[in-house]
């Protein structure tokens, strides 16, 4: 078949395909998911969700379980939103005994119904460096938080939250104007210190929060002992509000939209590269099975059939429970059993074809058997199978999720699966955390969706008896 | 003749249960030998711990005895391949030995025992369900194939597509949330209430306890099959007979269920017992989601507590009960469909 052909081809079942509008949609799904897939680095919140996603230490600025920061426009009391800021303000000022004092400071406005739940600094460092942090109110008072003394830094990352490590400042500061007794009853362990730093400073501030709302200026202040060798660099603040981001935080403080965002190349992989690894092998094999016929025939529909009559799920979940492979193992698994879903309507087309008289003219003219079968007969079964190529997309989808939903999925990648075991063994179904479970199984269902709008299409188009005009 | 038929259908599925059977022992030898060791230990310890006053090299000669009489009646000494073999033969004759961890709800330990108390669950809730899918879909797939075209054929085709990739435990998931946990009208999981009522409540109770994975089931169950009931009727409905019996004036649903159905029977049949396969093949984890206690609740327990035994049996009784089906099916198929019996004598 010639490049030509093709292209006629390829014309003619676009005019028909245009007519379906389910497929239309499926189409545009599936442009829509690959661009997610190819901008990918541009549309992650958090750029190394990839890597790092089992890593503690990259999610330990966030909150956890928290809503996503839409959530806000339904509920009357707004909630914070965990936002990072980046940009600051740099002060240099130099101290007797050539003392360098490097002072950043960032503005943080606040205009939330509750506190944020804590404010953590963060700054890398190189050499000998004391760190404060301090911030100034909008009402005027300025509180000095937490020193640190790090020493023999060596690009390490400096961590000050104000809730751990500024608990005592916030406790003598509320100190001015509650009574003791007041105190008493509201033990230090109770407050957090963003309910003290946020709040209006006033007697009874310990019983009942008012927000005290403004720009307040979280400031961290470095003293640079010997300006040549030590320095500082790359500091952030991350206000940690009880809602974040667009999906809002898993248990362990993980972005789930990153997690989903991340999960969606896997998806469309395992379903892709499954279906149309088991298509190809199942249009060959009906093709080889049909045109040889006799011996060949009978031994290969024997062993069509035994695959045929295996439960999938079943046996993967064993396979992944004894030997724990990785997802390219996996996809292999699936591919040992998936491609039989098309070798019945191939070899029952073959069977036609192969009686065909250009076939007849091609084995008198002496073409040899892998000839006629590569150059005649798959390049036009191949478009026929493309409806089953995309109607089993989904069910390795699913499969793979329901593997990964017994905790048997590869760990050094993130699935929709994955987050969804994670769901099940954090209870989100029992704490009402509709922002972990809902999302990734809709996004199964969508996925699923788009390749049932385009295989449900061309089956109707390749198998025009379906035909309802 | 229907009974050569029959019996050439019953053997194929009994060879092709064999082979499979005897791939998954190759396949999984060597997890299994493991445990079969480790088992052996464990009795060897169990034993030489009820012996007192004994010298410790005694003991130790005891232990080593015991041990390679295990062994040996394990056949572990034995060639690969006769392992192999013995091993699908205890598999074939349901002999799956004792689970590791998992017990019987009466505190047993023979696998056979443990899958034994759970195939029924499963059967119970899966053949409702398929029983509720095709007589609903039978009657919307009529309904569509009617008109082709029409506003519910078109909106029902696409529902049928929308939950096409939809993962039955992740619907299971949302009702949860939905019906336990918000409304609170049904229970959140496992099969009866604690302690069971008795007489007629019990099965109220049973009753109660099923409707929310029945509900999953159906959910995701019905559109798929409407749709292939339509695909099926669709083509019966344009032939001459069934003009001709509309032009006599038979009454429209006498002619749908009596003229249409009767020639759809045999892949209705088909597709319906189909149906309930692929939900034992694809959908049966989701049974750990409303902890229903039958098979797929299994695999969810043997795969978190690494029960080898109780996961092997498992796999062994569920690719059994799917070949039972497929053989149930063509059975019915061929009673069904005069036409098919022909094959039986080639």
């Amino acid at each position: 078949m010639k490049f030509a052909d093709m292209q006629y081809r390829f014309s003619e079942f676009w005019s028909e395909f245009k007519k379906e509008r389910s497929g239309l949609v499926g189409l545009a799904i599936l442009v829509l998911s690959l661009l997610v897939v190819i901008f990918e680095p541009v549309i992650l919140p958090w750029k190394e969700a990839n890597s790092k996603w089992r890593n503690i230490d990259y999610w330990q600025d966030n909150s956890a379980s928290a809503p996503p920061a839409w959530t806000n426009a339904f509920t009357k009391l707004k909630a914070p939103v965990t936002v990072r800021l980046d940009e600051g303000e740099k002060e240099e000022a130099y101290l007797d005994g050539g003392i360098q004092l490097v002072t950043y400071t960032f503005e943080y406005d606040y205009g939330a119904d509750k506190a944020p739940l804590d404010v953590i600094f963060h700054v890398t460092g190189h050499g000998d460096i004391p760190v404060q942090v301090s911030v100034e109110r909008p009402d005027g008072v300025m509180l000095d938080f937490a020193q640190r003394f790090e020493q023999g830094l060596a690009g390490q990352d400096i961590r000050i939250s104000l809730d751990n490590d500024g608990r005592e400042a916030a406790f003598s500061f509320i100190k001015n104007y509650e009574s003791e007794s007041a105190l008493e009853r509201y033990s230090g362990r109770s407050l957090r210190t963003g309910d003290i730093l946020f709040n209006v400073a006033r007697e009874g501030m310990a019983e009942e929060f008012e927000p005290l709302k403004g720009t307040y200026k979280l400031m961290v202040k470095a003293m640079l002992l010997d300006p040549e060798n030590f320095s500082i660099e790359n500091p952030y603040v991350v206000v940690t509000g009880s809602v974040s981001g667009i999906l809002g935080t898993d248990d362990s403080k993980r972005d789930l939209f990153s997690g989903l965002v991340a999960g969606l190349k896997w998806a469309l992989l395992i379903g892709l590269l499954t279906s149309a690894i088991s298509v190809l092998i199942g249009v060959l094999y009906g093709i080889i099975s049909a045109y040889f016929g006799g011996a060949v025939d009978s031994v290969m529909q024997f062993i069509y059939q035994i695959v045929n009559s295996v439960p999938v799920l079943p046996v993967l979940i064993v396979i992944s429970a004894i030997f724990k492979p990785n997802i390219y193992m996996l996809i292999g698994v699936m591919v040992l059993f998936f491609w039989t879903g098309s070798v019945m309507t191939v070899r029952s087309m073959a069977l036609q074809i192969k009686e065909e008289t250009y076939i007849e003219a091609a084995k008198a003219l002496g073409a040899k058997k892998s000839r006629i079968i590569f150059k005649h007969m798959v390049p036009i079964l191949i478009p026929y199978s493309f409806a089953s190529m995309a109607l089993s997309v989904p069910s390795a989808i699913v499969y793979e999720s329901s593997v990964s939903l017994l905790g048997l999925g590869d760990a050094t990648i993130v699935t929709w699966g994955q987050i969804l075991h994670d769901a099940m063994q954090g209870a989100a179904i029992l704490k009402g955390m509709w922002w972990w479970v809902l999302p990734p199984g809709l996004l199964i269902a969508i996925m699923g969706m788009t390749f049932a709008f385009l295989g449900f299409s061309m089956d109707k188009i390749l198998h025009p008896k379906l035909k309802t005009r | 003749m229907y009974k050569w038929f029959a019996l050439k259908r019953v053997l194929k599925g009994i060879v092709t249960y064999v082979i499979i059977i005897f791939i998954m022992s190759v396949l999984f030898n060597t997890v299994n030998e493991q445990t079969m060791r480790s088992n052996i230990e464990e009795q060897v310890r169990a034993e030489s711990a009820r012996l007192k006053n004994m010298q410790p090299a005694a003991i130790q000669r005891f232990q080593e005895q015991r041990r390679q009489d295990l062994i040996h009646l394990y056949r572990l000494d034995r060639p690969f391949m006769e392992r192999i073999l013995y091993r699908t033969w205890n598999t074939l004759t349901f002999n799956f030995g004792k689970s590791t961890i998992i017990k019987s709800s009466r505190g047993e330990r023979e696998v056979l025992t443990i899958i034994g108390e759970a195939l029924p669950r499963s059967l119970i809730l899966f053949t409702l369900a398929a029983a509720i899918e095709i007589v609903v879909g039978i009657i919307l797939g009529l309904k569509k194939a009617q008109k082709p075209g029409g506003s519910l054929d078109r909106s029902t085709s696409l529902i049928t597509m929308i939950v096409y990739g939809m993962p039955t435990f992740w619907l299971a998931m949302i009702l949860i949330m939905f019906f336990v946990y918000q409304l609170k009208i049904f229970p959140s999981a496992g099969m009866h209430s604690i302690p069971p009522p008795q007489g007629i409540m019990y099965f109220l109770d049973l009753l109660w306890h099923m409707t929310l994975p029945l509900l999953t089931l159906l959910l995701i169950g019905f559109w798929g099959v409407s749709y292939m009931v339509r695909n099926i009727v669709l083509s019966i409905l344009q032939e001459d007979y069934i003009m001709a019996a509309r032009a006599r004036g038979i009454p429209e649903n006498k002619v749908l269920f009596g003229h249409t159905l009767r020639t759809a029977a045999p892949p209705l049949i088909t597709m319906s017992v189909l149906q309930l396969l692929a939900s034992i093949s694809g959908a049966i984890i989701f049974e750990g989601i409303f902890s229903w206690p039958g098979l797929g609740n299994l695999y969810w327990i043997a795969v978190q507590q690494n029960d080898i035994p109780v996961l092997m049996g498992d796999l062994a009784i569920t690719v059994g009960l799917y070949q039972l089906g497929l053989i149930v099916l063509d059975l019915s198929y061929g009673f069904m469909d005069p036409r098919i019996k022909v094959g039986g004598k080639a």
